[in-house]
């Protein structure tokens, strides 16, 4: 990755796009488990979303390696898939963006009702 | 059985180790074994997220080799830091079960 890369995130658009013409191979229920998956593992991106690349890509694969065996989504993933996507990311929920806000959102209103002699 | 996942959610990563050091294996292999064993509610992604933990703390050996239809497979096999949680797994095991027996006897 040089720098022009990690300034513009042109390198993960990229990554991105490789992964969506991957996702078009999959049959229809893999996808939309994709895309809950996609939507679970969001809560711990760091702020680039870096981190999460080479756990989508490992992700996927197993999405490309069981829809080619012929499993079923709820064979694979079974009922609890932002539980599978807490374990992927790590055990525990890791810090994330949104985690990030917050504090600093309460940190300004603190900070405001202090003024506020409050 | 039923709502046997909370009870295995600590030995589960055991299990996983037991039957890699059997004989080089994959996920798919892995979660089919537990299945026939008994525990019907194990996944594939479970066993998945286990391997990428056993594969993240540097216990198993990884190796890709190409499957008859789809993308190349991830076999696991133990090497020695993986043999050692193991047997270390085993003797945790010896010693919850023992007191658990115990405990279940009536004993002290």
């Amino acid at each position: 990755m040089n720098f022009w890369e990690t300034i513009t995130g042109s390198d993960l658009t990229r990554e991105w796009k490789a992964f969506e013409s991957r996702v078009e191979e999959l049959p229809p229920d893999h996808r939309a488990a994709w895309e809950k998956i996609t939507g679970h593992l969001s809560v711990y991106s760091d702020f680039s979303g870096r981190n999460l690349m080479p756990i989508l890509d490992g992700a996927l694969g197993l999405l490309e390696e069981t829809a080619a065996d012929g499993q079923s989504v709820h064979d694979v993933l079974g009922d609890d898939i932002e539980g599978f996507c807490a374990a992927l990311a790590g055990g525990e929920r890791r810090r994330g963006y949104r985690d990030r806000w917050r504090e600093q959102l309460n940190r300004n209103v603190a900070r405001k009702l202090n003024q506020l002699g409050g | 059985m039923d709502d046997l996942t909370e009870m295995l959610k600590g030995t589960l990563e055991g299990c996983v180790l037991q039957i890699v050091g059997g004989e080089e294996t994959y996920g798919y292999a892995i979660t089919r074994r537990l299945n026939e064993l008994g525990f019907a509610d194990v996944v594939e992604g479970t066993v998945y997220t286990i391997l990428l933990r056993l594969e993240k703390n540097g216990l198993v050996q990884v190796t890709k080799r190409p499957s008859g239809q789809g993308p190349p497979r991830k076999f696991y096999a133990l090497n020695d830091a993986g043999r050692a949680q193991l047997a270390t797994f085993w003797a945790k095991w010896e010693y919850v079960t023992s007191r658990i027996d115990k405990l279940k006897e009536g004993g002290e």
